[in-house]
């Protein structure tokens, strides 16, 4: 049995209103044929009520008749539905591989951005020394020296490069979280003295307010201090000399909270959504990755927390990383 | 639980009077005076956990912790350091350091990580056994 065909469209407003009361947004045709599908049964049935006072044979024939109808348009419906169903679950697919392949791109962008300097200065360190090295070669009168300068030049540029990579492999490597009683006090602590003696150099103070009831927590601590150490280090590297770094430290119920405050400069309104991005770094070339924020989100988001950060430019920044405290059902 | 510690440092004295302390307790270490010796050690055994200088000479504690990991990936690392240098702390806890420790360290402090570090390298082998 095939739906019946539609013979003429619906006026406006009644196509509207199926709009509005379905949600769907369908066209002329196929309106028509979901109204016929909603309508058609109740009218056969209508009509068998009144065929039953008449005739019983014909009511039991257009019963069978309704039965018939109503099958076809609920399963016409069913298959509908999970066609939607299918096209949308096939656009979110793309839609993340489409997502997926802009942050690749984005990504090697950034590589070949931060390898291309070094090696443009490996290049021209190596043409200079290929150079003196002739002239040494023609006048028997070797200046040594600055053809040793260039090979120092390029030995650094070339660590440079290593130091790029293993970050970028560190960044790739997926880290499982392994869970462990850590008492977050003291890593924050440990953390901080590492710290300390840079900036007292800087003459930074680096102040701890850490409860001494701070609950233990279940996660990783080495993971945990590799986030606490990068975001102690970017609070570091944004002060001025003079400045106050502040670790804070608190827990409730649910989760358990560190802040790391500076009074730098903070974070100008047009980067505050892009600071998580890997390799976007204000940094001049070869002081910054642009990787610490994005490994620490990464970090953050495997132990199932969040980090965020305020900023009032000219006022400084914090950033926060909340961690629950009671993990959801598939943790070891 | 028993643990063995691999003690990697090139002061004699600073590896032997640990080595003591260690052994009171009942945990046996092996000692090693350079990275080159620490590297064939673990090639011939299994060690828990390692306590690493970060500064030696020739192959220093960063490259020999890179080696480590590739070489024996469940082994933890706790780098030990007498100069705080935070751009070698930050390197090598992105290396996958299990700890970064200052030098002196309170001996019960770093027992205590050692302890902790051969935990999380016991979950980590059984994890691994169960895929
Ligand atoms: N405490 C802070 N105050 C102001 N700006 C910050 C602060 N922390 C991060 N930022 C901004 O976010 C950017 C990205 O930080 P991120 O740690 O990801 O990279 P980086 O520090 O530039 O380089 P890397 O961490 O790889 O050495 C920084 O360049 C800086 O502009
Ligand atoms: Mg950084």
């Amino acid at each position: 049995m095939s739906a019946p065909r539609p013979r003429a469209s619906l006026p406006q407003s009644a196509r509207l209103l199926f709009a509005t009361a379905t949600g769907a947004r369908l066209g002329g045709e196929r309106t028509l044929v979901l109204w016929l599908h909603f309508l058609l049964p109740p009218a056969l049935a209508g009509l068998v009520v009144a065929a039953t006072f008449a005739s019983l044979p014909l009511a039991a024939l257009l019963a069978m008749a309704a039965l018939i109808m109503a099958a076809c348009s609920a399963r016409a419906l069913i298959r509908r539905l999970s066609e939607t169903e299918d096209a949308r679950s096939s656009l979110n697919a793309q839609l993340i591989q489409s997502q997926k392949l802009a942050a690749i791109g984005e990504l090697s962008a950034g590589i070949a951005h931060e390898i291309n300097n070094p090696l443009a200065i490996i290049a021209q360190e190596t043409e200079w020394a290929s150079h003196l090295l002739s002239e040494a070669e023609k006048s028997n009168e070797a200046d040594f020296a600055e053809v040793r300068d260039s090979l120092r030049e390029i030995r650094s540029q070339v660590d440079r490069c290593k130091n790029i990579t293993h970050k970028l492999l560190d960044f790739a490597r997926k880290r499982e979280p392994v869970l462990q009683d850590v008492d977050v006090a003291r890593l924050v602590d440990d953390m901080a003295r590492l710290v300390d003696k840079e900036a007292s150099y800087k003459n930074v103070s680096l102040t701890r307010k850490l409860p001494e009831d701070l609950p233990t927590l279940r996660t990783d601590a080495p993971l945990l201090r590799q986030v606490v150490l990068n975001l102690m280090t970017n609070a570091l590297q944004a002060v001025d000399r003079g400045g106050a770094i502040t670790v804070t430290a608190e827990a409730d119920d649910d989760s358990l909270t560190i802040h790391v405050a500076d009074n730098g400069p903070g974070i100008a309104p047009e980067n505050m959504d892009k600071i998580f991005n890997p390799f976007f770094t204000t940094k001049p070339p070869g002081q910054g990755t642009g990787l610490g924020l994005s490994l620490c989100h990464n970090l953050v988001s495997g132990m199932h927390g969040q980090i965020s950060v305020a900023s009032q430019p000219g006022q400084g920044a914090t950033f926060t990383v909340r961690l629950p405290r009671k993990l959801g059902g598939g943790q070891a | 639980m028993e643990i063995r510690i691999l003690l990697v440092d090139d002061e004699a004295d600073f590896v032997e009077t640990m080595a003591k302390r260690f052994r009171i307790r009942k945990i046996t270490v092996a000692p090693a005076y350079s990275g080159v010796e620490a590297l064939k050690l673990m090639d011939e055994q299994d060690f828990d956990v390692v306590i690493l200088d970060v500064r030696m000479p020739g192959m220093d504690g960063l490259e020999v912790l890179r080696q480590i990991r590739l070489k024996r990936p469940l082994t933890e690392v706790i780098m030990l350091t007498g100069h705080a240098s935070l751009d070698a702390g930050m390197q090598g806890m992105n290396l996958g350091a299990y700890d970064y420790v200052l030098k002196p360290a309170d001996f019960d402090e770093l027992l205590d990580k050692v302890r902790r570090a051969a935990e999380r390298k016991a979950l980590n082998v059984r994890a691994q056994a169960k895929g």
